[in-house]
């Protein structure tokens, strides 16, 4: 039997391990940050993605304050609440917008499932919220009318 | 001079982290009026704040959020001299952190 050989095959699948192990620990670390996801998309792509095979279930747990009428598309003010446990992840979709993600937040047990931002909606649109659960998504939506829209150009 | 102001406030024993960041987010499709080209995309794609060393909220975001963008969390519990760090990178490369201490 060919002894180099086998030790050939032997580190190198301990090297294939280790590399494994790395990858696996990696994105709990650190937000990798998906061209794909926040790609030019129509909508229900993007929610394809986002949702990853989970149902969806509608809800009033969530309370999203956001303006009817937005004046100004460039600045919207949105605020995310939710009343229920164990959420990981909420994620902002706006559907009308040529990248239809705003954000994503993983948001760990020691953060109350609250957040506060200001996004920019292109037309008058959907606002959908989804906030992940363990195994299902939440979702609440409000209809957003733009006088001005947020692209300029 | 940093890039990022961070104010906190107690409120019902948690406490509101709230973020500024001054911050184009341009995302590429807008015209330069003047030269007539389209302006670069540059916009923050993650940001990050920790508390106490932990990482508590990790946000990957697309130019959807406003220019100098306005970011608020709600910390459960918190305490006055507990540390707030809050990073941010941008497509470009550019990065940023601010401290801060909470009163």
């Amino acid at each position: 039997m060919n002894k180099p050989r086998r030790d050939f095959v032997k580190t190198s699948l301990v090297i294939a391990s280790a590399g494994l192990c790395g990858a696996l620990a990696a994105p709990e670390l650190y937000a990798a940050w998906s061209q794909g996801d926040f790609a030019e998309t129509p909508f229900d792509q993007a929610i394809k993605r986002i949702l990853k095979g989970k149902p969806i279930v509608g809800t009033d747990k969530i309370d999203l304050t956001i303006p009817e009428i937005a004046e100004n598309g460039a600045v919207v003010p949105i605020t995310v609440t939710s009343s229920l446990e164990n959420i990981g992840k909420i994620t902002v979709l706006v559907e009308q917008n040529p990248v239809p993600l705003i954000i994503q937040a993983q948001l760990q047990p020691e953060l109350v499932p609250f957040i506060s931002a200001r996004l920019k909606i292109a037309n008058s649109s959907f606002v959908h919220v989804i906030a992940e659960g363990d195994k299902v998504c939440y979702s609440i939506k409000k209809k957003v009318k733009v006088t001005i829209g947020g692209c300029g150009g | 001079m940093s890039s990022i102001k961070i104010r906190t406030k107690r409120l019902d024993g948690n406490t509101q982290i709230r973020c500024l960041i001054a911050h184009p987010m341009e995302h590429g499709r807008n015209k330069d009026k003047a030269t007539n080209k389209l302006i670069p995309a540059h916009f923050i794609q993650t940001l990050t704040v920790s508390h106490k060393g932990k990482i508590v909220a990790n946000c990957d975001m697309g130019a959807g959020i406003s220019k100098d963008p306005y970011f608020a969390f709600l910390l459960k519990g918190g305490e006055p001299g507990d540390e707030i760090v809050i990073a941010w990178e941008d497509n470009l490369g550019n990065r940023d952190a601010e401290k801060h201490t909470v009163s």
